[in-house]
């Protein structure tokens, strides 16, 4: 049931085309994949789904727009879901600012399809898990998930776009229990083979048997050190707190009055790029678009958004590719984020610290003040005291409330390895270890 | 093919292939969310959804299938698969898994709509949320004003190889405004009846005339303007009520999450994170004050909770969680408990269901909230969630709100913006000492509860009204 092919897909979305309206855009998806989880050392949850859609958008009248969708295969069905989208929008009001659809362009080349890691069946991801708990050292148990998957996209429109990709993704996550600590790691790449899963293990192991016993530690601002996975987080906020141009445009993004100033510390390089070789996606938008690498923080200055088709016809700009499916209220946004890695090696930016802490992951990070780009959140499954450059033994998790531009500024040194991490799943960015000299945290828990 | 064939094939399919067990959910979900933003519509999504997954028992593990392409041969064909994936599953040794006995159910349900909303004419929705967001803007110095309906209907036929054969669909429907006030750098924003959305209830449009959008813009547009001239709430310890809207929140986090058996046995330890309550704590934690009881109740009417049957076809239920502040039972499944309370749900066609919360309510006390800040000298009213953060075993919270108003000598005061508040689990509900009564009592809606992986979401209902907590630490500050 792999590989259903992003030609055919292009296909099952032409089928929208000439059902009637102005313009009509059909985006069809697919995505399939199984994930292997397992807890206390036994897999106890595992499964393959398998999700197509055709998303289809059409303008009549000049500019009255309205989108159905269908999870159906068949073009009769598309071509059913066009005709809906047509009813939908007779129905809405003039939309003033439509912009049309665009025109069709050459796609950069993005992502990577690796066709084993598509074909990866549930005896593969189950005996990869086996053999990191096989190697578990005594008294450690873990939990985690091994993920293969499939994404195939294609889009088509009146205007001549014709675009379709497909890109693979595997993900190996571990969190080991070593009784009074936990520890943590994880790996993305575009191809199973490429992850390397026992060293995943033995890093959990290790950082569990590390953070047994941790001590109490009174909140209050520290240097850090943000394993890749922490300070990946930061940059995956970033990416939703203002860089799209119709949340500037409205205000509700921290660039506001901020375009060409410095934001952060010179080390600071934040760019968003679905091309470079180590990410995953194809090289369109949700509207065909192709997609452009872009930076945002260049040096510590805040140098540039993202703009989907409609804001950059507003602002008379070229779009660069970020549009989401639509109709999206939110606008265009960074995907494929990454903050540019440094010199320093990570073994290195500890050992260049005085007393501070170590932090291997966060957990629940939320939003406290956009304008101020202030989270919160915990750290979990190691979080280590060093002194004098060295490790000193683990601390109970903290709590941290922290500006997430302020504590960019406050960067002392980079690493030079880059991990790509998502907190919650879908908003990955890539990002490198980071030293930071003051961390704000505010509270502690009792573990 | 009708869905009841459907899942037939898959079962005869499942068992032939050697599965001990199965399950196959055919489910059908329809979506729509309207978006207006100031005077035009900025989002209308529609989305219909239906597929089918098999969930299978071979050899004490677990295997699942779901696509959302099926016809009868792959039916047939994904049966088969979730019976290979089981199979793989037996390469890592562990207990079997055994299920709890459960009567089949044979029986369909609905619930019970006033008028249905997917029939409302697009026009008129349309019409009400510009009136609701022309409203907001009348109010000077708003920056913009939004308004939302979003409706929500999931067709669930589930049949399982013990005999169960269900089919229910479960309506449900949300509407809100958000007004947002922009200057010196800052941003505030003001909700009604909620935040995310608005306010969310099984049931019809009745659900949007009740939340009276338009009729409350103004005040909640004033409201968001004056955000931007208030002070910053000092930190400080004090005594805080909060209000049914984020109170609803507060015992999602801190009382519904940690009690989840899944998470007690350590079965989302690497994700959603497990528990600090232990199975043997049932009937000996001391929750929280004797003020404090709680219910998982999948009977309540309009809550997101509410259905006949879970996706293990196990009946509605009314469990206590916590009474008069001691734990008393947990939210389970038949894998986890001698008896099933009937919590496992999942989220659509494509996930395997997992134990998930109903309606959890927080139990009411009596009198209204005047009464309450009537009876408070020194406090802080708290108002509509904006933010939220715990730790992964649900110990140490902080939560932010859209507006603090200050009490003093039973009486509203000032406002302030920017206010948060943190604590642990089991000091803070200790220091619960009122709960408003019926009247103030409310079911709210959480339309979008995350857990598993892949990443499920759950509507869940919270009943709540204010209630009172001393020596709270508000404001975020070096402690």
């Amino acid at each position: 049931m792999t590989g259903f092919g992003s030609d055919r897909l292009l296909e099952l979305a032409e089928a929208a085309l000439g059902t009637g309206g102005d313009d009509v855009e059909a985006l069809a998806w697919r995505q399939a994949g199984g994930l292997t989880r397992f807890a206390a050392s036994r897999i106890h949850q595992s499964a393959w789904r398998e999700d197509l859609w055709v998303r289809v958008r059409v303008a009549v009248d000049g500019n009255r727009v309205g989108t159905a969708t269908t999870h159906a295969a068949d073009p009769a069905a598309v071509r059913a879901t066009a005709r809906r989208a047509v009813e939908v929008a007779r129905t809405m009001p003039p939309d003033p600012g439509y912009p049309g659809m665009p025109g069709p362009a050459a796609y950069p080349r993005a992502g990577r399809h690796d066709e084993a890691t598509a074909a990866a069946d549930p005896a593969t991801r189950a005996g990869l898990v086996a053999g990191v708990i096989r190697r578990l050292p005594a008294g450690v148990a873990a939990a985690g998930a091994c993920e293969t998957r499939e994404l195939e996209i294609a889009l088509a429109n009146t205007r001549g776009v014709r675009a379709a990709g497909a890109t693979t993704a595997a993900s190996f996550s571990i969190l080991a229990d070593a009784g009074s600590g936990t520890g943590w790691a994880e790996g993305t790449e575009p191809a199973l083979a490429d992850l390397d899963v026992a060293a995943l293990g033995e890093r959990a192991a290790r950082k569990a048997t590390d953070s047994r016993d941790p001590r109490e530690l009174v909140p209050g601002t520290y240097p850090v050190v943000l394993e890749p996975n922490a300070a990946s987080v930061l940059v995956q906020w970033l990416g939703w707190l203002g860089f799209g141009a119709k949340a500037y445009d409205e205000g509700r993004s921290f660039l506001v009055g901020r375009l060409g100033q410095r934001v952060c510390s010179p080390l600071v390089t934040v760019v968003d790029d679905a091309t470079a070789a180590d990410t995953i996606g194809v090289g369109f938008d949700f509207e065909g678009v192709p997609k452009r690498r872009v930076t945002l923080i260049d040096q510590g200055v805040a140098a540039g958004l993202v703009y989907d088709f409609r804001a950059a016809t507003g602002h008379g700009v070229e779009p660069t590719g970020h549009g989401l499916p639509a109709p999206s209220s939110e606008g265009a946004l960074p995907m494929h984020l990454s903050l540019l890695p440094g010199q320093t090696r990570q073994a290195d930016l500890v050992a260049g610290m005085e007393r501070g802490l170590l932090v291997t992951r966060f957990h629940y990070t939320n939003l406290v003040n956009l304008m101020e780009t202030t989270i919160t959140g915990m750290t979990r499954d190691g979080t280590f005291l060093v002194e004098d450059g060295r490790v000193v033994g683990a601390v109970r998790n903290l709590r941290f409330t922290q500006s997430i531009l302020e504590a960019l500024s406050a960067v002392r040194a980079v690493g030079a390895e880059t991990e790509l991490a998502a907190e919650d799943g879908y908003r990955a960015a890539r990002a490198p270890a980071l030293a930071i000299d003051r961390f704000a945290f505010s509270s502690a828990t009792t573990f | 093919m009708e869905p009841e064939e459907l899942t037939e094939l898959a079962l005869a399919a499942a068992v032939e292939a050697g599965a001990g067990y199965a399950d196959a959910r055919w489910v059908r979900e329809e979506t729509e969310g309207l978006t207006v933003t100031d005077d035009r519509v900025d989002d209308l999504e529609a989305e219909d959804s239906s597929g089918i997954g098999i969930r299978v028992l071979v050899a004490g593990c677990w295997g699942f299938a779901a696509s959302a392409v099926v016809d009868p041969g792959r039916a047939r064909d994904l049966a088969r698969r979730a019976v290979e994936v089981a199979r793989a599953s037996a390469a890592v040794d562990g207990e079997p898994v055994r299920l709890a006995p459960a009567e089949p159910a044979v029986a369909s349900w609905s619930t019970p709509l006033h008028r249905d909303p997917f029939a409302v004419p697009l026009a008129e929705r349309v019409e009400l949320l510009l009136a609701a967001c022309d409203a907001q803007r009348s109010v000077p110095g708003l920056a913009h004003a939004k308004a939302t309906v979003d409706l929500w209907r999931r067709r669930t036929v589930l049949w399982s190889t013990e005999g169960t054969r269900v089919d229910q669909t479960v309506t449900q429907t949300g509407a809100g405004i958000e007004a947002v006030a922009v200057g010196d750098g800052d941003l505030q924003q003001r909700c009604w009846p909620n935040s995310f959305r608005g306010q969310y209830q099984g049931g019809g449009w009745e659900v949007v005339e009740a939340a009276d959008l338009v009729g409350n813009a103004p005040r909640v547009a004033a409201e968001a303007v004056q955000l931007l001239a208030a002070p910053e709430l000092p930190e400080q310890v004090t005594t805080v009520i909060l209000d049914g809207q984020q109170l609803s929140l507060q015992v999602h986090e801190s009382v519904g999450h940690p009690l989840e058996l899944d998470r007690i046995l350590g079965m989302e330890a690497a994700y959603a994170g497990t528990s600090f309550v232990r199975p043997e704590d049932r009937g000996r934690l001391r929750y929280g004050s004797p003020a404090m009881s709680v219910t998982a109740d999948a009977t309540t009417p309009g809550g997101l909770g509410t259905f006949a049957f879970d996706d293990e076809g196990v009946p509605a239920q009314r469990v206590p969680l916590v009474t008069e502040g001691m734990v008393a039972g947990f939210l389970t499944s038949r894998e986890t408990a001698a008896q099933s309370a009937g919590a496992m749900r999942a989220d659509g066609w494509g996930s395997m269901p997992l134990i998930r919360m109903t309606n959890v309510h927080l139990e009411p006390g009596q009198g209204g909230l005047d009464e309450l800040i009537a009876d408070t000298p020194d406090g802080l009213l708290l108002s509509v969630n904006r933010s939220w953060s715990i730790d992964d075993r649900r110990v140490n919270f902080q939560f932010g709100v859209e507006a603090a108003w200050e009490i003093k000598g039973g009486r509203l005061g000032r406002l302030y913006r920017n206010a948060t508040y943190d604590g642990r689990t089991t000091e803070f509900w200790g220091s619960l000492d009122a709960v408003c009564g019926p009247e103030a009592w409310v079911v709210w809606g959480v339309p979008n509860c995350g857990k598993g992986q892949p990443f499920q979401n759950a509507r869940v209902g919270h009943g709540a009204a204010p209630a009172r907590f001393r020596n709270v630490h508000v404001g975020v500050g070096g402690r």
